[in-house]
């Protein structure tokens, strides 16, 4: 069976998607369209096709032919952000009349193969198979109606009241060739077709119990990249990483290859320490940190739950936590990311001129790539700082910058 | 349901066979046979029980032949018998046949086929085919074109594989409406009613479609359109998955799959025969005592019996413990027993309607597998209906034994003169509400309870609370959630709280209490009062009440809010509340669900 994913979309994820498309945000180390790749590749779906548009030269250098991930692969673009169902249908002549694809959203996260049991949905019924899965998440509660035999026979995207709340869409589907039809009758537009498939074809759900996300807001890739990381069990130490001196290590942390850790530093799993890093004397990793490749921890650093994309340089003496940092920001040495609100209401966020509930208490900053953020600043919680922006030494900032 | 299965190869295939029909006894599992060629003819076995217990008694896998069909039965309706066991043979004995599914037309062609002297020895549909076979093989006809012929007399719905001692290197088989399958092997091939038959052998497959025959040999097979006869052309598919998933039908779970099956249960229960529930209340009122009796959920099923009898019929049924039986009730002539056995199997259960029945008590039971133990032994059999149940948690089964309580009551209550006809059929006709509800909170409220259960899931005690009819919901709730989440939970009247148990509550202590509509009057007011008594000593609530219910709603810390149904079906509604909880909590914990840590489905033992 072929796969194709959905890897377009635009700037939905600010600020970390003015420069890259969603599924290439990176959590536990590794890309979300990264994951989804080896998963697939595990339940023996090799053949994908991925629909790219905004940002598309990132996937497409990064991942090739797909040769190097053990995947076939081959790019359709989507050239404006004109919605899922229009995406999809870019990807129509690759996909053979009569058969039947996987299609996937390339924005959920998960702790085990979601494929794999779609898959095996699908062979239990021979029919269309939506996965669908329940949400801790009150505000991303939908309602997929089932009859007793998993047929779907409703969906409503949003309820209507409080206190009712059932299986969403998963972003996983296996549908027949004869969809795109349905897509175009629908006007492109993907909750009208799905509804057309329900009435006309059936469509079977395929329940997914273990956890998933679908990453929409910059503090969704905390989430998920806690979610996975609690599912890791072992510590895992590349033999070329170098050790020096007194180093403390607990619970499952992931060294990489050639990462250098200097004496007096103590490291609570889980973790995920990135290809050729450095890590200085005396820092604190607490657990649920991220930090990608070829990072550099100054002295003295504390980190706790977050996620550095990749290239980051924490100066001494800096604090970050509860917060994301797109790929090669500096930290001047003392910067703080405050993450709590003195009268210990919840965070708001910064995004697009409004503050945003994050529905969470601890919440530091979100910093798009290649910022520059002088000695000595204090950043206060739920404050957006925009790729490539350059924050003078000393100050406090809040907002969005 | 039923499962078919065949088996072609070069070397003996009876191991292989009985494999196939074991994995294929979660579609029914009643009685089991198989049928192969060797030297002497057509050699069948076959007999009543699971796959297992007809290998012990008739050693199936013993038998020599590189060629068999089995059948795994589930009958629904009739008896579980030796005789009307499959596979079935025709008079000479040429011709063996397993089918799956119903042959409408067979009162005819049984006639038919009487009046040119077949004698029939079994009261299936199915006899009717190798006789029909045979009947044309007799003018001179090959077996595949008797057999195509043959298929094509028969209306109704059918998955039939056939095997000749005449034609003795092949497999017939033909499709209509009931699931049928090929498996390509290497040496050998396969016929199967679904991928689990044969997943431990091969994984090519082929599906065969309404109205398509096939004819497998050790070496290949071809496929043909039944009425046409003209040869199709099918593909060669690899399974990729394991057999239990398949088996569940897609749910991750038996537990969930049964739990979703819970509407169409009662409406199976509904159409039950009144004139049997009729006879039913009319022996209970007959004896001057009765008892309702089970053990684990049936105890409670019993218990919330016990409520229906005394609302609906103004008597009261005493409940007890079928492993207390003997120390506890007399039993004369003048006693009657009502046990409720998922299984029909439970040894408490047995004991205590052998003790009751060797005192010269007449016994009833309602049951859900036909032919079981209990089934056989008791004056008066309430088959269930509602489908083999898998997971070793009861949940459809149970909800469908209260009902049958309850529409027993309802019979009793119009019987004796306590409710009018009138009355009986409004009652029934609000139970006819309780699917489409049970659907509403299947479907619009299961993330909210999993939402809620994988919040709480690290509270390591719980305190299930109702009053009336609800507290033996609160005991079968807890039950649920001790066998399925391994957690504490403890059941009680909503009442005897504090008569002791509430010098455990602090702030570590979760409590649900289930809270009856406002409009029930006392019997809210003091659900509600037991709700502020623990959250006075700091204890955590989780109310189940309804929907509107605003002073409940305040008291809760949490809510779980329920569509309004009438009376009858409230305590139906949070059951199933009671059982979602505990499977969320379960999953949250991932714990073995369909088969938790030292449960059996059926306890069969003291």
């Amino acid at each position: 069976m072929k796969a194709i994913i959905l890897a377009a979309g635009g700037d939905s994820l600010p600020p970390f998607t003015s420069t890259r498309p969603k599924p290439m945000v990176h959590l536990s180390g590794h890309y979300l369209l990264e994951s989804a790749i080896e998963y697939l590749r595990a339940a023996g779906v090799i053949d994908l096709v991925l629909v790219v548009g905004h940002r598309k030269e990132r996937i497409v250098s990064y991942f090739g032919n797909g040769s190097e991930f053990g995947v076939r692969i081959s790019y359709v673009s989507q050239e404006e952000d004109l919605g899922i169902g229009n995406a999809l249908l870019q990807a129509e002549s690759r996909i053979n009349p009569g058969e039947y694809f996987l299609l996937v959203y390339g924005d959920v996260v998960t702790t085990g193969n979601i494929y794999l049991e779609t898959i095996q949905g699908f062979n239990s019924f021979r029919a269309p198979v939506a996965a669908i899965c329940l949400t801790p998440e009150s505000e991303t509660f939908g309602n997929v109606y089932l009859d007793n035999e998993m047929r779907i026979t409703r969906l409503v995207e949003k309820p209507m009241k409080g206190g009712l709340g059932n299986y969403v869409l998963a972003g996983v589907f296996i549908l027949p060739h004869g969809f795109f039809k349905t897509l175009k009758g629908a006007g492109a537009d993907m909750g009208k077709a799905l509804d057309d498939l329900i009435q006309k074809n059936g469509l079977h759900s395929s329940i997914w119990e273990q956890d998933w996300i679908d990453v929409r807001t910059p503090w969704d890739i905390l989430r998920a990249n806690r979610m996975v990381m609690d599912t890791w069990h072992q510590a895992i130490v590349s033999d070329t990483a170098q050790l020096k001196g007194w180093i403390h290590i607990n619970g499952p942390v992931h060294i990489e290859e050639g990462v250098k850790i200097l004496s007096g530093t103590v490291i609570e799993g889980p973790c995920y320490l990135g290809e050729g890093s450095f890590v200085g004397n005396n820092v604190l990793i607490r657990p649920y940190t991220c930090i990608g490749p070829h990072s550099m921890i100054g002295y003295g650093v504390e980190l706790k739950n977050c996620v550095l994309f990749s290239d980051a340089r924490v100066g001494r003496l800096s604090f970050i936590g509860d917060s994301v940092v797109g790929e090669g920001v500096h930290f001047g040495s003392g910067t703080v990311t405050v993450n709590v609100n003195l009268d210990g209401t919840d965070v708001k966020a910064a995004i697009g001129g409004e503050d945003v509930e994050t529905g969470m208490d601890k919440v530091g900053s979100f910093i798009g790539d290649d910022s520059l953020i002088g000695a000595g600043n204090t950043l206060l919680a739920g404050t957006v700082i925009h790729n490539s922006s350059i924050i003078p030494h000393h100050g406090t900032v809040s907002r969005e910058v | 349901m039923c499962g078919i299965s065949g088996v072609v190869g070069q070397k003996p295939v009876a191991t292989a066979l009985f494999q196939c029909i074991r994995n294929l006894e979660y579609r029914g599992y009643d009685s089991c046979g198989v049928a192969l060629i060797n030297n002497g003819g057509i050699e069948v076995r076959k007999n009543v029980g699971t796959v297992d217990e007809v290998n012990a008694l008739e050693r199936l896998t013993e038998i020599s032949g590189e060629i068999g069909i089995a059948h795994t039965r589930w009958a629904t309706h009739g008896n579980v018998s030796r005789k009307n066991t499959h596979p079935h043979t025709s008079a000479s004995g040429n011709i063996a046949v397993v089918h799956n599914g119903i042959i409408a037309n067979y009162r005819a062609l049984r006639e038919q086929l009487h009046g040119k002297g077949y004698t029939f020895h079994s009261e299936t549909d199915t006899e009717v085919i190798p006789h029909l076979i045979e009947d044309i093989m007799a003018g001179g006809l090959n077996l595949e074109d008797a057999f195509r012929r043959a298929i094509r007399e028969l209306e109704g719905s059918f998955a039939i594989a056939v095997l000749a001692f005449s034609e003795r290197d092949r497999i017939l088989c033909a499709k209509k409406e009931s699931p049928l399958i090929l498996g390509i092997g290497d040496s050998r091939n396969f016929v199967g009613s679904d991928f689990n038959a044969f997943i431990d052998f091969t994984r090519h497959a082929i599906v065969l479609d309404d109205g398509e025959m096939a004819v497998v040999t050790r070496d290949g097979f071809t496929v043909k359109d039944f009425l046409t006869g003209r040869t199709i052309r099918k593909s060669v598919m690899e399974i990729q998955w394991d057999a239990e998933m398949s088996k569940r039908g897609g749910y991750p779970h038996y537990m969930l799959k049964e739990i979703y099956e819970q509407p169409r249960t009662v409406k199976n229960a509904l159409d039950l025969d009144r004139k049997e529930l009729r006879r039913l209340a009319q022996t209970i009122d007959s004896k001057k005592r009765t008892y309702l009796i089970g053990t684990g959920t049936t105890y409670y099923v019993s218990l919330s019996g016990q409520y229906l009898f005394s609302r609906y019929a103004a008597r009261f049924l005493p409940v007890v413990s079928s492993d207390e039986f003997r120390g506890l009730a007399q039993s004369d002539a003048d006693t009657f027993v009502l046990a409720v056995s998922q299984s029909g199997e439970t040894y408490d259960t047995l004991s205590a309607l052998r003790y009751a029945k060797d005192r010269n008590a007449a016994s009833a039971a309602i049951v859900n597998v036909v032919g079981s133990s209990i089934a056989r032994m008791v004056d008066q059999v309430i088959l269930q209906g509602v489908g083999p149940e898998i997971c070793v948690l009861s949940t459809k089964a149970a909800i469908s034994q209260i009902l049958i309580l309850c529409l027993t009551a309802l019979e009793l209550g119009e019987f004796t003169g306590h409710l009018t006809s009138a009355e009986v059929n409004a009652l029934r006709k609000e139970i006819g509400w309780l699917p489409a509800l049970l659907e509403a909170i299947l479907n619009e409220r299961s993330g909210f309870i999993h939402g809620i259960a994988h919040r709480r899931m690290s509270r390591k005690n719980w305190l299930y609370l109702g009053r009336g009819i609800y507290y033996a919901i609160a005991m079968e709730s807890a039950l649920k959630m001790k066998e399925v989440t391994y957690l504490h939970a403890e059941g009680m009247p909503a009442g005897f709280l504090k008569h002791g148990t509430i010098s455990l509550i602090d702030d570590q202590m979760a409590s649900m209490i289930f809270v009856p509509p406002p409009r029930t009057g006392e019997l809210y007011s003091l659900s509600l009062s037991s709700a502020e008594e623990i959250k006075a000593r700091g204890g955590h609530v989780l109310g189940v009440h309804t929907e509107g219910d605003k002073e409940a709603a305040e008291i809760c810390d949490e809510s779980i809010a329920l569509p309004s149904g009438p009376d009858v079906v409230n305590p139906f509604l949070h059951l199933l509340v009671g059982q979602l909880f505990a499977y969320f909590t379960a999953t949250g914990l991932k714990r073995n669900i369909d088969r938790p840590r030292s449960l059996a489905k059926s306890v069969t033992v003291a």
